[in-house]
This record gives structure tokens, sequence and C-alpha cells, in this order.
């Protein structure tokens, strides 16, 4: 979920953006090629080419969109530590993230997840829709569906993730889309990803 | 990475009060109109039958401390205005075009949907491929406009025979009088501040494969929307570059002209 | 002053100190009826007001169960009079926090927030009516004016994001910034004391005790002080409780309002039971919904204030769900005697044998599995039964 866009829209609405922060662009990744994400030893080999946004939802964060994260986003979390937040607050003060903890069951996630979302959206129409065990990664994971919409748009948005706690690390992949037409189109490319989602040699330094 | 998104906040929230507001509009420093059109689509004058959808209008004054102010006067004028205009640009394009009815129940919400993911869609065009700054790889290629509404976008059109539909959005802030005179204030110290926004963006969706095959953005529009003339103006503004349109454009730009 | 004012509301607000409320304390004004937009900013406001209440018939937040809304709506009626309440559209929304307001077009919006936290009729009758008086003095418009007026632009950023509530709230609310609803409208020490006072004219008309009406505030500060511990920060704004947005209430409120109620010298009902009843399934939700703010102190504050007369089941196990989301170890401990406290009351709480099982395997005590088995057994459809399932082996 890439909130810095978002920032930027809201801020550019009333008026208050200059011109574009210098950043790191957005970069191609080209089909069949194993890379890392998020800054972590999570390996993705995608069976086509996607967009990786140049803004980061958090520190260990990646997403990926086809085209733009308004109408699909695929947001890699690699290794959150251990008292993190899943992502950025935006107000560190008024409204702090629940943060995840190495000691958390798989069913935790979810509730963690949902949490998340609704403090950062300020909204109680963020749901998690069903929550079942999976494979990730090799190891045992959850998996769960859910809904919800930014408090400044219409659309309504579905999601999808799978999670699982490797070392005392989180890792996870979501994606979201809106429910109408994208969400369908695009879950295979998703899952996909996930698929091929492995664990591989952590990263150089860059 | 994450130093970009923390300078944002900073940039934002942080004091410095009055330069940030007077570098007002997102893309003060880049190009303020686009339109891109699906390679190959070509609109025959005559051929097709087009559904209107309510546009999404808004009208207001922006105050000196940059707030929008929504005026109800204004915007039913605007509203009036701009659906006078409508009628008058389509009906010379040749081309039959369906007012589209206001729905209720389940259909509403269809309706509601789809205007909903137009909007969204119409950003991400803007963001990712019209204007430089936050550009998408693949969107930036040569030749390519490869959007889509999906073909489901054909429900909001049922019964009515119609083979694309139109979307439009518009929105004025205009500077008020303080605001003017800050700009003066700023402009003797070479601070930029924009006075008024005007923006819209229209979009012309093909009903049966739910494409979208045109889209014009234009962040600085003219013509004033209150008057009937300024609302000309706009919707020659709104629809320029409008498939198969030459014609279309330049009778517009003659009306507007006397 | 652009708008009208009732005169005698206004001869009721001329420099009444509280020392001075006894002589001063007229009888209700009769009521002027509804107001109708006069001038160019007033018609914007209501066309804000009047797009925002459309958004709301539709949207997903609000709730429109009849039995709660003709509950909200017959407190209304008691608490200002029929001749008042009548044209007041009342919208109840789903948000956790403690907020209630009132648009200039008549639109009352009341958070699922406020109907957790007041304790009786009387204290639902005290806010309501407060915010009724706001709306029959015009205090909306005043402070929408103001806001035009100040240019800072950072108080409508939060605004922005915190605003806009509706499920469907269209692009309007990124280039309108203000929301017509109410959490824009910072009213000075000044409003809020006449607001106030013509709210204690309503109340001391009403059936409801106006010993009741004092106490409300001062839990919500208690809470909103409960919560800036917790975070480790000065609760020197109590803008965490949205209802007091942008000024400090200070204890000379609560102290006139108390003071008032006793000289007023009436005696009346708190209507406690009938409160109780028309909220009890609605409880549990709110529960859950202020769980998800993150907000360990604060809901422990308001949980415990809730439960000081009567510890329920639905308390023990919200409680119990508090502790075992912050999870330190000695927090799951205290979790798992809430959870056995909510089953010892109410056997058949499945959610309580659920929580009481993760709080258990998560303290590393395998007796959780034999709590999730007993789960699955009467709610084997739940939709983590398969996830619940694999964590029993």
């Amino acid at each position: 979920m890439t909130k810095i866009n978002r920032i930027t829209l809201a801020a550019a609405a009333i008026g208050l953006a200059c011109t574009a922060p210098a950043l790191a662009g957005n970069k191609l990744i080209p089909q069949g090629q194993p890379v890392a994400v998020a800054k972590s030893p999570l390996t993705i080999t995608p069976d086509h080419e996607w967009n990786k946004m140049g803004a980061r939802p958090g520190r260990n964060s990646e997403t990926w969109t086809l085209d733009g994260d308004g109408l699909n986003d695929v947001t890699f979390y690699g290794g959150i530590e251990s008292g993190r937040t899943l992502f950025r607050e935006v107000s560190k003060k008024n409204k702090p993230l629940p943060r995840f903890a190495a000691t958390m069951l798989l069913t935790d996630i979810p509730a963690l997840f949902e949490n998340s979302y609704s403090i950062a959206l300020d909204t109680q129409l963020m749901k998690i829709e069903g929550v079942t065990p999976t494979t990730f990664l090799g190891a045992k994971g959850v998996h769960f569906a859910y809904s919800f919409s930014r408090p400044d748009e219409e659309v309504r948005r579905k999601g999808e993730a799978s999670a699982a706690i490797i070392g005392g690390r989180l890792y996870m992949i979501t994606f979201e889309a809106p429910n109408v037409y994208y969400f369908d189109r695009d879950i295979a490319a998703y899952r996909a990803i996930v698929a091929s989602a492995k664990m591989g040699a952590a990263p150089s330094a860059r | 990475m994450a130093a970009w998104g923390d300078s944002m906040l900073r940039f934002v929230f942080r004091p410095m009060l009055a330069l940030l507001l007077m570098a007002g509009g997102a893309h003060a420093a880049l190009a303020q109109e686009k339109s891109g059109i699906k390679e190959g689509f070509a609109l025959k004058q005559g051929s097709a039958r087009i559904l209107l959808v309510r546009p999404t209008i808004k009208v207001g004054a922006q105050s000196t401390g940059g707030m929008f102010e929504p005026n109800a006067d204004w915007t039913a004028q605007a509203k009036d205005n701009l659906g006078a205009a409508l009628d008058t640009a389509q009906s010379k394009l040749g081309n039959a075009v369906i007012v589209a009815d206001e729905p209720i129940g389940a259909a509403a919400e269809t309706m509601a949907d789809y205007r909903a993911l137009f909007s969204v869609l119409a950003d991400s065009v803007i963001q990712y491929q019209f204007f430089p700054g936050n550009r998408l790889p693949t969107k930036k290629r040569k030749g390519v406009f490869d959007w889509t509404m999906g073909p489901g976008v054909a429900e909001i059109a049922k019964g009515s025979g119609a083979d694309y539909a139109l979307f439009i959005f518009n929105e004025d802030q205009y500077g008020s009088t303080g605001r003017k005179i800050l700009q003066v204030f700023a402009a003797l110290a070479y601070v930029s501040v924009q006075s008024g926004q005007h923006r819209g963006f229209a979009g012309l969706v093909d009903l049966h494969s739910g494409d979208l095959v045109w889209l014009n953005a234009d962040l600085k529009m003219g013509g004033d929307v209150r008057t009937p003339e300024g609302a000309q103006k706009r919707v020659a503004q709104l629809l320029e570059d409008f498939p198969g349109s030459a014609a279309f454009a330049k009778s517009a730009v003659k009306v507007a002209a006397k | 002053m652009r708008w009208l004012v009732p005169l005698a509301a206004a001869a009721l607000l001329s420099g009444t100190t509280p020392a001075e409320a006894k002589d001063v304390m007229p009888v209700l004004p009769p009521y002027a009826g509804a107001y109708q937009p006069q001038t160019v900013d007033e018609r914007g406001l209501w066309m804000v007001a009047d797009e925002t209440e459309r958004a709301m018939r539709d949207s997903k937040t609000v709730i429109h169960d009849a039995a709660l809304n003709q509950y909200v709506r017959d407190v209304v009626c008691r608490a200002v009079g029929t001749d008042r309440c009548t044209g007041v559209r009342i919208y109840i929304v789903r948000q956790a926090a403690f907020n209630a307001s009132m648009a200039p077009n008549g639109m009352m919006v009341v958070y699922t927030g406020l109907l957790l936290r007041v304790r009786n009729e009387a204290e639902l009758a005290a806010v309501l009516g407060h915010e009724f008086a706001h709306f029959e003095l015009r205090h909306g418009l005043r402070g929408y004016k103001h806001e035009r007026t100040a240019s800072d632009i950072f108080a409508w950023a939060g605004v922005l994001a915190a605003g806009a509530q509706t499920y469907g709230t269209a692009r309007t609310y990124q280039s309108v910034q203000i929301s017509a609803v109410g959490s824009v409208y910072s009213y000075n020490r000044d409003l809020e004391r006449q607001a106030d006072f013509l709210s204690m004219q309503y109340l001391k008309s009403s059936p409801y005790d106006p010993n009741c009406f004092g106490d409300i505030w001062t839990r919500a500060m208690d809470e909103a002080d409960a919560t800036a511990r917790g975070r480790k920060q000065r609760s020197k704004r109590y803008d965490r409780v949205a209802f007091f947005a942008t000024h400090p209430t200070d204890l000379e409120r609560t102290l006139y309002l108390r003071q008032a109620a006793t000289e007023m010298g009436k005696k009346g009902e708190d209507d406690q039971d009938r409160f109780s009843a028309a909220l009890a399934q609605w409880r549990p939700q709110f529960l859950a919904d202020q769980l998800k703010l993150n907000d360990f102190e604060g809901t422990d504050y308001l949980i415990g204030e809730l439960g000081r007369a009567h510890w329920t089941a639905d308390l023990l196990f919200s409680r119990g769900e508090l502790y075992r989301m912050r999870g330190n170890p000695r927090d799951l401990v205290s979790a798992t005697t809430f959870y056995r406290d909510a089953i010892a009351q109410d056997p058949a709480n499945a959610e309580a044998y659920r929580g009481l099982g993760l709080a258990q395997l998560r303290s590393r005590d395998a007796a959780g599995g034999d709590a999730l088995k007993k789960y699955l057994a009467m709610r084997p459809d739940a939709p983590d039964a398969a996830m619940i399932s694999t964590l029993v082996q």
C-alpha cells in the first residue's frame, strides 16, 4: 500500500505540494528474472513484467503495480522485525499503529493487519473475510482476504494476503485492487508471484 | 527510500507556512494539459451513440489561505451552463448523444461504482502516464495507451444502445480577492502563488470492450463556467482532440472567440 | 453577526457568569424554527451539508437499524422537546470516537463511540441536547467563517482524512476540505458556555435528572488523559476526544454545570434500564470497534468505567481481548483471567474460549489447545476455523 502517493495527492489537492520531490523513479521489473524485494531475502520470479514503485510504504516493504497502485497493488513486506509497524505512521502521536511481535501466533497477523489499516485509513469498514492456513515460503503460513475503502474515495477495494513468521520476522505479500473488474483480472498474476516466492540469500549491500 | 517519505512529511507539516501556502498547484512546474488516445482508435462522425454519464462538477472560491469554499449558486450555474454547452458541442460532432438517466436501486450502485472507478483510472493515467515525475516504465512506451474499465462497464448503458460512454470531471476554484492580492505580494518576493485552480478531464470509454479509448486532462483550464460563453469555452477545452473532432474543435474556438 | 439569534437566547447569553446563574436562568425560549440559508456563504455550507447527507443516506458506515434509530430520536425529543426535534434527521455512524454533531441544515450525526460511553439515557440526552443548542444558536456558521479566515491549512489536513466517514465519499472532499458534519466547528469557550446554558434549559424542561449532566464530560477528559498517558504524551489538548476538538474544556465547565444542576433543584430520571436494553445488542460491536484503535490505556479506562457498576460477560471478554492484543507476558496472564471470568458468567460465549486458547498458546501453555477445541465445537463454521484447527494439533 503506497501511502506516500496518497499523501502527495492529498497535499496536492489542498494546493500545498511544490514540484515533485526528487525520488528514485518507478522501475521496470522484467519478466522471468528472480529479484530480491523489500530489502530482504524474499525473492520473486515474476511471470510477466511489473512496475516497481519508487515510493515505499515502509522501510522493509515495496510495492509493484501494473497500471498504478490505485488499480492494482502488490505489496511485499520483507522481514518486519519485532516491535515494528507494518508501514510508516502518518502521525505517531495521534494515530500510532500496532506493532508486530515475534511471539505473535499466525492468527494474530490478520488482526494486526486489520487494525493497522483501520487506524491508518480512519475507518471501521476494514473487514477480514476469511482466514485459512497455507504454506508460504516453505513454512506454515496464514492466508486471508479482506475488503476496505480509502476514506477519500468511493471505490470499494478487495484484498488478499499470504503471510508467515520466519526467524522471528514477518513476511507477507498482499494484493489490492478495486473490486470492480481489476481484482478479478489481476488476482492470478498475484497468486503466481506468491507461488514463485522463495527465501533467497540476503541481498548484498546497496 | 525512507528518507523521501519522511522528508515529504517534514515538508508538509512543518513551518515555512507562508511559503507552503504560496506554493499552490501540484504540477506547477510541469506541463498542464495532455491527452491520450488508444493506438489505432478513430471515431467516424455519425457512426456511434455516446452515453453522457452525469458529470462531476464542483465550483467554488479559493480563500486567501487556499481553502476551497463551495458555492452553491456557482455550482448550479455551472451545471446548467456546462450541460447546455455539452449539448451543443456534441450535436456538432454528428454522433448521437444520450444523457444517462439517474438510476435507482442496484443500478445506482453500479453506476456509482463505475463513476468512482473512472476517477481512479483517470488519476492513474494522469499520474503514471501523462505527466513526468512519477511515470510507470510500462506506460512510458511510445504509442502505448493501454487502459480499461473492464467489459462490465457496459452495464451502465444497458438498454440505451450506446457504443461509448463519456465521463467528465470539472473542478473550479476561483481565486478570491484576498488570494489575488497575495499573489501580487508573492510575486514581489519572487515566490509563485497560484490563484485559483481550474482542472478537469474528459474520457471516452468503449462500452463493448471496456477500454479507455481517449482521455483529455487539463490542469489549467480557461473559461468562466458561471457564464454560458465561458462554459462553451470550457467544454471546448475538455473535449479538445476528441476523436474525430478536428472540425468540432475549430468551430468551438470560433464560438469562444466571438 | 450575520445570523439570526433568537432574542430570548441573546438575553440568555449576555455576560452570564456561573455566580449569576441562579438569577439568570430564564424560561426556555420559543423555538424560531428551521433556518434557511440567507447569504452566499450559508448557501455554500448548506450545499455541502446536503451533499454530505445524501452520501450519508447510502453510506455503509451508517447504522440503519430501525429500533436503534427510533430510540435515539426519542431521546432527542425528550431532551429538547417535540417542537425542536421535528425536522431533525439523525444518522448513527459507526465510528469509535466520542462525538456527535449537528450541521446547519438539521442533520445530526451520532458516533457509536458516544453511545458506548454514556452510562444512561440522561447522559445521552445531555450530549445531544448540547449539540442541538449549538445548532439553535447557529454556532456552526460562525465557526465556518472563523476557519475560512484562518490561514491554518494544517488544521484541515487532519480533517481531510478524518472528516470523511462516509463509505462513499466523493472526490469532493479532496477539494472541499471541510467536513460539514462538524468536526470542523471549533467552538471557543464562550460559545461552549452559551450552548451549555441553552442545553441546561432544555434539560430543565425535560424528564431527566440534571445531576447526570456533568459526569460524562469529566469521564471523557479522564479517558483522554489515560490515552495520553499510555502514549507517553501530555494531554494538554483534548483533541483525542473528537468532541472537544480544538479547545480545552476545563474544570470550570464541569463545576458550573454541577452548580446549575443543583440550583435547578429538580429531580428526574436517568432511565438507565431503558438505555441498557436498547444498547444491549450493540455494545459488543461497539467494544470491538474500540479495541481496533490501538489505544490500550484509554480503552482500559473506558472498559473499567463501564464495568464499575457491574462486570458483564461482554466487558470481561473485551478486556481479555485488549490485554491479549498488547500481548506482553503479564498481559497474557491477565487476559486468561478475564476470559475465564467471562466464561463463568456466560458459558455459551464461544469467542471467549477462542481468546482464552490463543492467550494460553501464546504463553506456551498447551492447555490452550483444549479451549480452542471447545471453540471449534461451538463454532464449526467460524471464518477462521481452518486456521484455528491447525493450532490444535
